[in-house]
């Protein structure tokens, strides 16, 4: 890191923008889904009459509410949290694309203002004027996901920049067209929940109109974004595609135990959640009268009570097996992560039944499951883009620049010349805590390691060297500046040590000193 | 021990330094006027919802719905000078953010939070004065930080003991002596703006209430400017305050107009006070206020490149390699959207009359 570091103790910097950017995403790809979808709902308001014209205000105006408060709200976060997370390499994502991002600006304008006009001035338009705004607002949307989109793949896949350093080379990357369809497809999915999640309480003469399009969308979304995912995937490196494919078999794990424990958890899941519902819809004073909801629990409880007696014992392991794939004792923690991704995937399941069962029966609808179908779609997409940060690794920029932002072309340097001799943060931390070994061990971890390990929290280094001597850290440090990757195993997951071998020393001292030794 | 500078990012710029910094320039003044519009609106309409006068409450409930827009055009007309300043200024900028990165990271939050109180300061019939106020508070510490960033930024001097002393990027602990004075200054130029917006519109809505107050508030606002912006002056460092004392330095220049004109405006505002509620009277001193505003702005981002000349760092030297295709794509893209604007701007209008607002 060029600039000084920010060293939050426990779950580590990085989680910051992993939490702002997950909702900033969730919200920039909902809104133009959403808008797409109230622009067909404005060219269908013209037989709807005066209650869907009224609606599909209020409707505008809850986008206004969502876009222009928590949409532009947590992307100025992004933009805060990225410069204090990993300051060296925002500076030189913006030195490098920093016209693009003003391109996107401009659309960010359009689309605040032709929003505000609708939600606002609503009334003062004829229905083909609301139309023609809704489809701006939209395409505004959508265009400042074409821009966005370069600099995300770029990242990944930078094409020729690293040698030409021009903008479009880098922006015009192999994996832009897949991700951009993808972004689409799940720009449809969420904004079609939303429309569902939203119309499921209208009346019933608007309800259809309002509900059929958004379901289709979800569905078309679905489509568009698994056939570009495949697209994606074939577009990555080959060791990418191959560390990709061995991480996703490692999180499976034991897949039987795995395949049982969630059939089983999830049946409960689906019986309680009937239950409940139920129960909701009942005291709303649905037609399920209490008695018949008693009858139809307690044939279910009978039911499950003659299963578990039957296969009880089986079940019981196989449930202990899903605690242990849960646990995932002895596993690293990146496989956890990828769980956690391979879990949300699936949970793009959830919002694919709804939207279909919505076209099929429109009235068992409720805003409660369309809302539960908007989230597990959120997490889904929330594990697409962990898989992808995780495929950086551990680069920030691929072939460019370290997560710990030390460019690729500084390492060299780095190890001939020393790395607190070139790092003016280093030298100052190094300094305030009076220039001890440990003091400079202790700058070097913040500057090369901080980026994605903790001392005791997140990935947490005092437990992985917990049974390191000292000799050992020190080793294992010295190891680490190896650049072949024959020495240097941990080469595709960590950035090589950019210092010289006392300076590795020092920062092995460091290590080892987190556990007293 | 040498100032903690950090090395420059070796990449060019896509266009000349001195391209940006007028984007930075215009954006930011156009971002500046937003603000001053949505907070300081906040604030004078809080206020007055407040303090509940029978003759206040029509007019505070007719503006009080533009003020959520008008946060909405600030932030949006914040992002661009907040791209363009990391790209000129980005090693003062981050290296403060992070040194104070705890509190910085609340921005977001107050930002939000803030938001929405604003938005339920009114709704249907109902003035919520409370919640106008806590909101306007809020948004208020959002300036706040970013006094205290910029301020921090362009004090190197400062960063090893911050550094030192908060560790983690906790509270900020090194203060440099022009904090206080910046923010006061900034806080009631906000009200001061407000106020004669509030009376451009008393006078075009035939407002005399609203009219008289927003004059009141512009000439009583700008007058106490002179207490704080004299603070402000006293608490910049030796060399640079020679310079603004100065009216023969481009500097002292800016400084001394804009104080003339922001003076001049409080006493044509003072004077249009007894008129009728037209917009009679009204626009010397909107042209002299305005004047006034957009010439501290300007010399805002004047003392900010002294402060860093005097280290060493001249924005308009960063190496440059033009990429036009870039910059025409751009304007294309403003020139789209603004004409996109306009249309819709001038639908809303051909309906003026047919449906009250
Ligand atoms: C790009 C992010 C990144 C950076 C920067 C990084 N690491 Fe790692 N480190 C990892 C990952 C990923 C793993 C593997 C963890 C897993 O599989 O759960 C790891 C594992 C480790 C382990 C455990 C090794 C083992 O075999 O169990 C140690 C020790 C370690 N890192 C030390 C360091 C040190 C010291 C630095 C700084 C010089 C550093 N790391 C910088 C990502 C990083």
């Amino acid at each position: 890191m060029n600039h000084p570091v920010w060293d939050l103790p426990g779950l580590g910097s990085g989680w910051i923008i992993g939490i702002i950017s997950i909702i900033h995403v969730s919200i920039a790809h909902l809104v133009v889904g959403v808008g797409a979808w109230l622009a067909v709902m404005e060219s269908r308001s013209r037989e709807g009459g005066p209650d869907m014209a009224l609606w599909i205000q209020g409707r505008a105006k809850a986008l206004l509410w969502l876009s222009g408060i928590f949409g532009a709200g947590t992307g100025v976060g992004i933009w805060l949290s990225i410069g204090l997370v990993n300051p060296t390499a925002t500076q030189h994502l913006i030195r490098a694309f920093v016209m693009a991002w003003a391109i996107e600006w401009a659309l960010f304008a359009g689309e605040m203002a032709t929003l505000v006009g609708l939600a606002y001035f609503y009334h003062r338009l004829k229905p083909n004027q609301r139309a023609v705004l809704a489809w701006s607002y939209a395409l505004c949307a959508w265009l400042s996901l074409v821009v966005i989109n370069g600099i995300i793949t770029f990242m990944l896949t930078p094409g020729t920049w690293p040698t030409t350093h021009r903008m479009w080379d880098g922006f015009w990357n192999a994996t832009y067209l897949p991700s951009l369809l993808l972004r689409t497809g799940i720009a449809l999915v969420l904004g079609g929940l939303w429309g569902l999640a939203v119309s499921a309480k209208i009346p019933s003469t608007l309800r259809d109109r309002a509900l059929r399009p958004a379901s289709l969308f979800v569905l078309a979304g679905l489509v568009v974004a698994a056939f570009s995912a495949w697209f994606y995937f074939h577009e990555l490196s080959s060791a990418t595609q191959v560390a990709l494919v061995d991480a996703l078999k490692l999180a499976m794990g034991d897949f039987r135990g795995f395949l049982i424990g969630l059939g089983m958890v999830l049946g409960l899941a689906v019986v309680a959640f009937w239950g409940v519902m139920s129960l909701a819809l009942g005291a709303l004073g649905w037609s399920v009268g209490i008695r018949k909801l008693a009858v139809v629990l307690g044939l279910m409880g009978l039911l499950f009570a003659a299963l578990i007696y039957a296969f009880g014992g089986e079940a019981w392991r196989a449930l202990q097996h899903f605690g242990a794939w849960l646990k995932g004792a002895g596993i690293p923690g990146l496989t956890h992560g990828f769980r956690w991704a391979l879990m949300g995937l699936g949970a793009f399941l959830v919002p694919a039944g709804v939207a279909l069962g919505t076209l099929l029966w429109p009235r068992f609808l409720t805003r409660f499951m369309a809302t539960v179908a908007l989230l597990l779609a959120c997490w889904g997409f929330g594990g697409f883009e962990w898989i992808r940060e995780v495929a950086r690794k551990p680069y920030v920029i691929r072939e460019v620049m370290y997560a710990n932002g030390i460019r690729k072309d500084q390492v060299e340097a780095y190890q001939k010349g020393g790395f607190l001799a070139q790092n003016v943060w280093a030298r100052t931390f190094a300094a305030s805590k009076g220039d001890t070994d440990l003091a400079k061990g202790e700058a070097l971890f913040r500057a090369q390691c901080l980026a994605c390990h903790t001392r005791d929290g997140y990935r947490s280094l005092k437990r992985s060297t917990a049974k390191f001597a000292q000799e050992d850290a020190i080793a294992f440090v010295q190891l680490l500046r190896e650049l072949d990757p024959e020495m240097n195993p941990y080469l595709d997951k960590m950035p090589p040590f950019a210092g010289t071998d006392e300076e590795a020393a020092l920062a092995g001292k460091y290590l080892a000193s987190l556990n007293g030794k | 021990m040498p100032l903690p500078l950090p090395v420059p990012d070796p990449l060019p710029l896509p266009l000349p330094p001195g391209l940006f910094k007028a984007l930075l320039v215009v954006t930011g003044m156009l971002h500046l006027l937003a603000v001053n519009l949505a907070v300081g609106g906040a604030l004078v309409l809080s206020v007055h919802a407040l303090r509940g006068r029978s003759s206040d409450r029509e007019w505070v409930a007719r503006l009080v719905p533009l003020l959520p827009p008008a946060i909405t055009f600030a932030i949006t007309l914040g992002v661009a000078p907040l791209l363009f300043l990391q790209l000129l200024y980005g090693d003062f900028f981050y290296t403060a953010s992070v040194l104070m990165a705890a509190p910085w990271l609340a921005f977001i939050a107050l930002l939000m939070l803030g938001y929405a109180l604003v938005y339920r300061f009114v709704k249907g019939a109902s003035i919520r004065g409370r919640s106008g106020l806590m909101g306007m508070l809020l948004l208020l510490g959002v300036g706040f930080l970013w006094v205290s960033v910029t301020t921090l930024s362009l004090r190197p001097d400062l960063w090893a003991a911050q550094a030192a002393a908060a560790p983690h990027g906790g509270w900020i602990r090194v203060v440099d002596a022009s904090l206080w004075p910046r923010f006061l200054h900034m806080v009631t130029g906000f009200a001061a703006v407000a106020g004669l917006l509030l009376a451009l519109w008393g006078g075009w809505r035939g407002h005399g209430e609203a009219r008289r107050a927003g004059l009141h508030w512009f000439a009583w606002a700008t007058l106490s400017q002179l207490l704080w912006g004299g603070w402000l002056l006293m608490a910049q460092p030796r060399p640079l305050m020679k310079r603004l004392m100065h009216i023969e330095t481009m500097e002292g220049f800016t400084l001394w107009i804009s104080v003339a004109a922001g003076l001049a405006a409080a006493h044509f505002a003072l004077k249009a006070r007894k008129g009728e509620a037209s917009l009679k009277g009204l626009w010397l001193p909107f042209a002299l206020g305005l004047l006034s505003v957009l010439g501290m702005i300007w010399n805002r981002d004047q003392l900010r490149d002294m402060a860093l000349e005097a280290l060493g760092f001249r924005s308009c030297a960063l190496p440059h390699a033009t990429d036009g295709l870039s910059f025409v794509i751009f304007l294309i893209t403003v020139a789209a959207v603004a004409l996109l604007i306009g249309v819709m701007v001038r639908w809303i209008r051909s309906h003026a009359n047919e449906v009250a607002p």
